[in-house]
């Protein structure tokens, strides 16, 4: 009834009608979800479209997508670096966790200053403790051959309880402070909101949108880049080029976690100042740039309007939740259904679809 | 060491050790006919929630207080009868079945990449049961009777095991006949033909879609079953809250590496990691610990335990490469 020819040449035309596809079911699908479970559908999908606008200060609106999208793209682009090398990495929120962890922990070696100096400094130790969280699966996927998807995956766990363990344990702050949490980190430390008033457009986006960029480049424009593009593409001429699949592992995972150890650093120091317990600290982000990795196709340019989309789609939620007092799961849902329909699309791109009528038999002409 | 605290502990392991068993049971099926589907834990917790619904929903008639809702029981002192328990248990395993079809139309229909749609199906599991599942906790589910009730004391030491809801039996046995259809029986060759290498299986004639369809909606079902055994069971009366499963769908995955596809010591696996998860319960009042073990160690040890069995069963790549399907999440384009 209906064949697939796999395409001899993809195209950018048939990429981009790939990504009509997907953003069609995506938008129809998610409005028949929002039709099902909203109290008034038609309000909500309105003011989660033009949230901005809806009466709350455009700025700080659009600066909550804003910031939402910076984690993830950064997060994003780390993870699609490690699939592009067929290295499944899905433990960022782990990494991440253990960056925030990380920068807490540079912050009291370092004798707990109040200098601006700290900053950098507690950025650095971030992304060292991502890098070498991320080590872990790395070293026993070079030395063991461990699958590498289920430690990365198993240590966010063991980090989600290290979270608990810091800020019960041995950083628990005087009690003055809520139970299971350090001290904040002091004002001067903290990344400082770039437009007074908005609280979340902080000196981080900059610093993140810097990192993205950077690391955008490498991929795009580096013989490392050229390397990852072979190795996604035809795994067997990466071995017969010379390149090493072991050095290749290290290096997607090392920079995957200082990324995502990064970006832990930045949440700790601009949005919320404290190390506290896994429920309290962690939002997704690490699952959610899974997402995002697969929305862009594994493209720096398409993870960044993937993270863009979802962090508008965030913002948009939370928003109606405020003020419809609908439910704000709808956003884990679009994210979902995005996720989805950009894997289905992606036959369109590698395949031309035949329609061939009801009564034939393909067999009989090939 | 007393026999009693033995036979306690025993009924500890393999009360965390069934729901793994049986979701790495229909695993065992779905990796067997060459598909890799990451969605267990999705799976999984979608089945635990609508059992719990259901479980709430099912003893309606003896509750003194109905819920407002209309779903469940704000006061009673009810208890599910054991033949309402499966009908609890087979919803639970059909809201993981609904699952794995979307994801066979994904991966069979649309030729997806088998990795990334397995993680969106335990996105989309955590996603569905995050907004589905909030507001149920003053929803009153009656325990679920044990065989032998009241009279369990007439055997001894022996009464907490042999009390055991009998999903701990038929899930060991549901393992062993899987393995045992799959290494002895016509069935088993198709479906292990179809796993090993898809373009011969279908030279041969045989309707590789097909087979794997219903080897994703056996494994959907199990999945299902196995959340309903967490919500319902495991830890005494029926409990549901978010994120519930914690992990116990990449523990199953996990068992499945580690047993190298093969039944029997996908049973001996899960009773390992079920060791793993009772120590956490058997190790906390242990007195002389240091005082980061308890708070840090502890828990992380049914994650980090796996971590070294599968590193420790690896290192001989080999032994991996021997017993994996060769077809294993690879994409089949029927020439046609």
């Amino acid at each position: 009834m209906i064949r697939l020819i796999r395409r001899a040449d993809v195209t950018a035309i048939h990429s981009l009608i790939s990504i009509a596809v997907a953003a069609v079911l995506t938008l129809v699908i998610s409005t028949i979800v929002l039709f099902l479970t909203a109290k008034a559908p038609v309000d909500a999908l309105m003011q989660l479209l033009t949230y901005p606008y809806q009466g709350g200060t455009v700025i700080v609106q659009w600066s909550k997508a804003l910031n939402m999208a910076a984690y993830l793209g950064v997060i994003g682009l780390g993870l699609s670096i490690c699939y592009r090398a067929n290295v499944w990495n899905i433990g960022a929120e782990g990494q991440f966790a253990m960056g925030g962890i990380g920068a807490f922990g540079t912050w009291l070696l370092l004798g707990s200053p109040t200098a601006w100096w700290a900053i950098p400094c507690l950025i650095m130790g971030g992304a060292f403790a991502g890098l070498l969280w991320a080590s872990i699966p790395a070293l026993l996927k070079t030395q063991a051959n461990t699958n590498e998807l289920l430690t990365s995956l198993m240590l966010v766990y063991v980090a989600a309880q290290t979270l608990f363990f810091v800020s019960n344990g041995p950083w628990q702050a005087p009690v003055r402070y809520s139970p299971s949490q350090t001290v904040f980190l002091p004002e001067s430390v903290q990344l400082n909101a770039i437009i007074p008033g908005v609280p979340t457009f902080h000196m981080g986006l900059p610093i993140a949108l810097g990192l993205f960029v950077v690391i955008a480049l490498l991929v795009l424009y580096t013989p490392f880049g050229y390397r990852l593009k072979v190795t996604e593409t035809t795994p067997r001429a990466a071995r017969f080029a010379g390149y090493s699949p072991r050095v290749t592992v290290w290096a997607v995972f090392l920079l995957s976690g200082a990324m995502a150890g990064a970006m832990g650093a930045i949440y700790l120091m601009g949005d919320i100042g404290y190390v506290t317990e896994e429920s309290n600290f962690l939002r997704g982000f690490g699952f959610s740039a899974i997402v995002v990795a697969f929305l862009g196709r594994l493209h720096p340019v398409g993870i960044l309007l993937a993270a863009l989309l979802l962090g508008y789609v965030a913002g948009g939620a939370s928003w109606i939740q405020a003020n419809l007092r609908e439910d704000d799961s709808i956003a884990g849902f679009i994210e979902v259904i995005a996720l989805m329909s950009t894997l289905a699309s992606a036959l369109f791109l590698q395949y031309r679809v035949q329609w061939r009528g009801f009564a034939t038999q393909p067999q009989e002409n090939r | 060491m007393e026999w009693a605290y033995l036979v306690l502990t025993l009924v500890s392991v393999l009360n965390f050790a069934t729901p793994l068993l049986l979701a790495a049971t229909g695993e065992l099926v779905v990796e067997k006919s060459g598909v890799l589907n990451l969605g267990v834990e999705g799976m999984m917790i979608v089945g635990a929630m609508t059992a719990y619904f259901v479980g709430a929903h099912i003893d309606l008639e003896i509750c003194t207080v109905p819920h407002f809702s209309g779903v469940g029981c704000l006061v009673g002192t009810s208890s599910i009868p054991m033949e309402r328990f499966a009908i609890v248990v087979l919803t639970g395993g059909l809201a993981g079945m609904a699952l794995s079809f979307l994801f066979a139309l994904l991966v069979l229909g649309f030729r997806s990449n088998q990795v990334a749609t397995g993680l969106g199906l335990t996105l989309l599991g955590l996603t569905l049961t995050n907004a589905l599942g909030s507001g149920s906790g003053d929803l009153k589910v009656g325990r679920v009777d044990t065989l032998l009730g009241t009279q369990a004391s007439d055997w001894g030491i022996w009464g907490p095991l042999l009390n055991m809801n009998p999903m701990v039996w038929l899930t060991i046995i549901l393992c062993l006949t899987v393995g045992w259809v799959l290494t002895h029986t016509r069935l088993g060759l198709i479906i292990r033909a179809v796993g090993e290498n898809h373009d011969s299986a279908h030279t041969l004639g045989l309707p590789v879609q097909w087979v794997r369809l219903g080897a994703i909606v056996f494994g959907g079902l199990c999945a299902g079953m196995a959340g309903a055994y967490i919500s319902m069971i495991q830890i005494g009366a029926p409990l549901w809250k978010e994120g519930i499963t914690a992990g116990a769908g990449w523990l199953a995955l996990a068992l499945i590496l580690f047993a190298t596809w093969r039944a029997e010591r996908v049973v001996l696996g899960a009773l390992i990691f079920g060791f793993t998860l009772a120590l956490e319960l058997r190790l906390q009042t242990l007195a002389g610990l240091p005082s980061w073990f308890v708070p840090w160690l502890l828990p992380s040890l049914p994650y980090l335990i796996p971590i070294i069995v599968l590193t420790l069963i690896s290192l001989d790549a080999r032994v991996i490469r021997r017993n994996a399907p060769a077809s294993l999440g690879k994409l089949f384009e029927p020439i046609s």
